[in-house]
């Protein structure tokens, strides 16, 4: 209580529930506007809470989070164009079930499922981040740079067949991220004497250069297009139909908690956000229905699954960012960042240290999907309007804000040059298929990653102690799966070695950290991988004989 | 084997990672301190030119693929694909050098209806005028009274 208390009057102080639902708002608009992402709007926020205290910060980037995550349905339901990536599959049957004459009750199912998600990975948050800081008592130095490379691997590795292209991004964002004065010893790198290079490029900055600005050169680079408004349609008389939606979801419950266990768990992979989660959540409850003719058509657990999980990604990204410092995705690297403009570092013992703002960021992810509810009906009149703007009006505002907003950090020109410069970085790794995320962990996990491993040589300057010890070795084995995953991928049903042998020899390589670690319930884990591995290895080669034979 | 966009990527990335290789040893090396501060810098860049090369391979394995999205070969068409980025760019580089003498308001002012203009045709000049008005105006506001940001007044406008 002497923590709930102060973090609860920490949120309900009406200026934070003024900037909360203003956040909201502008989540749900920018959501909504295919082209604008959420990060983006994430990103164009920070600058705002440089004045506010943390927990004020952080709860209206929070809102504005939640409020994207949201507002991707809007525009998937009623026009067919998903608002954000995350809401992709919403419109496979959002999108049907308008155009039958429902669209009141397919937004009623979004706005809910929305709800549902948002709720259910706050409580799992909450149950969560304390256990995994737990076991983030454990890392020493070794295991934190282990899991730095493991995060960008992962991330790369998410590129697909670009993976290559994913690993260049992560290693230019590590090196973006030593330009200038070295943090432990104060020795300038890469400045070739430059007073503006020696101070090093503002990281908030290089964020909203990447991501923001990029993006609108993207939205901006077809004349036609940006002359268009992203919708000619005039007005929307659409009531949503609550109480049908929440009866709909109550009988599909089961859809409900699978598609947010999935984005839960999408969500604390690094790099893997709302994008994949709705997919994955949609293709998993097609396959466990009995019946699947429905689906495409307007099926209303067609919009429950990808709903539930993009929003349940959320409280997935924020419990590694909250208990280990390390974010699960774009966004939470950018809370990542509001932290570290506060001086605050996220890590194991930030939720001890830090339990006040810790159970305001609690608090506010419960009130923002609270809000959510209350404003998505309101927000629809006002998604109209902004989608009959011009897109090169929207961009031009867009842009002047970032520009003000990146000034307004350091009341340094020099950011807007960085923002400038990066910005055209950000839209030629675009054009040229380099993924943008793996740039932007390096950029934010870059100094943390130099620390560790400065303090680990310090501390024992063998280097074999990076894949020796139990934890920096189970890092190390999944970051090199994660490598490996994208050949994987490709070479899934081609009968070959390596899509045998994956998944069996990942479970019989983590059993040797487990084993390691000792305890009794690491060992029973060890053995069950041990186990199972060895038995997928006999059964997949012994099936083949036995087929051979009969 | 064919050499493509990719490769004269893979290639630049490969002189970039050895000309920061080479700057490297120009970082000073102090006689305190376990790392030295060229350590961790040197490692990215020697991952970052082995990625390089591999990437550089890769390209050469790779078909050539026409993007049908890509401009032709013409200087006329390169430019008219390219020719919002372009400005955008062109523009926003000369409000940054105008910046110190302009001011954040006047700057910003005229760089809206700028770019307003030269995205959305000259024509609606007036609805660009307003608008830029309206939202350079409105962030002033916002960020000198509501934020108390102190925004830069211009040498020669003083505003």
């Amino acid at each position: 209580m002497d923590i709930f208390i102060p973090a609860f009057l920490n949120i309900v102080d009406p200026s934070t529930l003024i900037f909360m639902t203003v956040g909201v708002g502008a989540g749900l608009m920018a959501g909504s506007i295919p082209g604008f992402t959420i990060a983006m709007a994430i990103v164009l926020t920070l600058p705002f809470t440089f004045s506010m205290p943390p927990a004020q910060g952080l709860a209206t980037m929070i809102s504005v989070l939640v409020g994207g995550l949201s507002g991707g349905l809007m525009s998937g339901i009623l026009t067919g164009i998903p608002g954000t990536p995350s809401s992709v599959a919403t419109t496979f049957d959002g999108f049907p079930m308008a155009r039958n004459g429902e669209p009141g009750l397919a937004l009623g199912i979004g706005v809910w499922s929305s709800f549902c998600g948002g709720i259910i990975s706050a409580v799992l948050l909450v149950l969560f981040a304390p256990q995994l800081a737990a076991v983030g008592l454990e890392f020493q130095p070794w295991d934190f740079f282990m899991l730095v490379m493991f995060a960008l691997t992962v991330t790369a590795s998410l590129a697909g067949s670009h993976l290559i292209k994913g690993l260049i991004a992560g290693a230019a964002g590590l090196l973006i991220r030593t330009v200038g004065e070295d943090d432990a010893v104060g020795v300038g790198r890469f400045d070739f004497g430059s007073d503006y290079l020696l101070t090093g490029f503002d990281f908030i900055a290089v964020l909203i250069g990447l991501f923001a600005f990029s993006q609108l050169l993207s939205d901006l680079r077809n004349p036609a297009s940006a002359r268009k408004a992203l919708s000619d349609q005039k007005q929307i008389f659409v009531k949503i139909e609550h109480r049908r939606a929440i009866m709909i979801l109550i009988k599909n419950w089961v859809v409900v908690i699978r598609s947010a266990l999935i984005g839960m768990f999408t969500g604390i992979l690094p790099g893997a956000g709302g994008s994949i989660a709705n997919i994955l959540a949609y293709d998993q409850t097609k396959k466990a229905v009995k019946d699947d003719s429905k689906f495409g058509k307007g099926d209303p657990r067609g919009i429950i699954a990808p709903e539930a999980s993009n929003n349940a990604v959320e409280g997935g990204a924020l419990t590694p960012l909250m208990a280990l410092g390390i974010p699960g995705d774009i966004s939470a690297a950018v809370m990542l960042g509001a932290l570290l403009m506060h001086d605050i570092v996220p890590g194991p013992t930030f939720i001890s240290d830090e339990p006040v703002l810790a159970s305001s960021i609690y608090i506010a992810f419960f009130l923002a999907n609270f809000i959510m509810i209350g404003m998505q009906s309101g927000m629809l009149r006002i998604f109209v309007l902004v989608t009959r703007i011009k897109t090169y009006v929207l961009a031009t505002g867009i842009l002047t804000f970032a520009t003000i907003g990146v000034f307004a950090l350091h009341n340094s020109v020099e950011d807007i040059w960085t923002l400038f410069f990066f910005g055209i970085l950000g839209f030629f790794m675009r054009q040229y298929g380099f993924p943008l995320a793996p740039m932007i962990l390096g950029v934010v996990l870059g100094d943390i990653a130099e620390l560790n491993l400065a303090r680990a040589l310090a501390i024992d300057p063998d280097p074999m102690l990076f894949i020796a010890r139990p934890w920096s070795l189970f890092f190390t084995i999944i970051a090199l799966f994660s490598i490996i995953f994208p050949i994987y991928q490709k070479q899934r049903g081609s009968g070959s070695l390596l899509e045998k042998l994956y998944s069996p020899l990942m479970l019989l390589g983590l059993s040797i950290p487990l084993f390691m670690m000792g305890g009794m319930f690491r060992t029973t884990l060890a053995t069950a991988a041990l186990v199972i591995g060895a038995y997928v290895i006999w059964r997949r080669f012994n099936g083949r004989r036995l087929k051979q034979r009969y | 084997m064919a050499f493509n966009r990719d490769s004269i990527i893979a290639l630049i990335l490969i002189m970039a990672s050895g000309g920061l290789m080479l700057a490297s040893f120009e970082i000073r090396e102090p006689d305190y301190g376990v790392l030295s501060p060229a350590a961790w810098p040197r490692l990215i860049i020697v991952i970052l030119g082995i990625l390089s090369v591999l990437y550089f391979i890769q390209s050469l394995r790779m078909a050539k693929v026409k993007n049908l999205d890509t401009p032709s070969h013409s200087l006329v068409s390169f430019f008219s694909y390219w020719r919002n980025v372009f400005s955008v760019f062109i523009i926003f580089a000369v409000y940054l050098i105008l910046l110190p003498y302009l001011g954040m308001l006047i700057g910003n002012l005229v760089f809206s209806f700028v770019l307003l203009s030269v995205l959305g045709g000259w024509r609606s000049f007036l609805m660009h005028g307003l608008i830029a008005i309206g939202t350079s105006g409105g962030m002033w506001l916002l960020f000198t009274y509501a934020l108390e940001v102190f925004l830069p007044r211009g040498s020669l406008t003083g505003l």
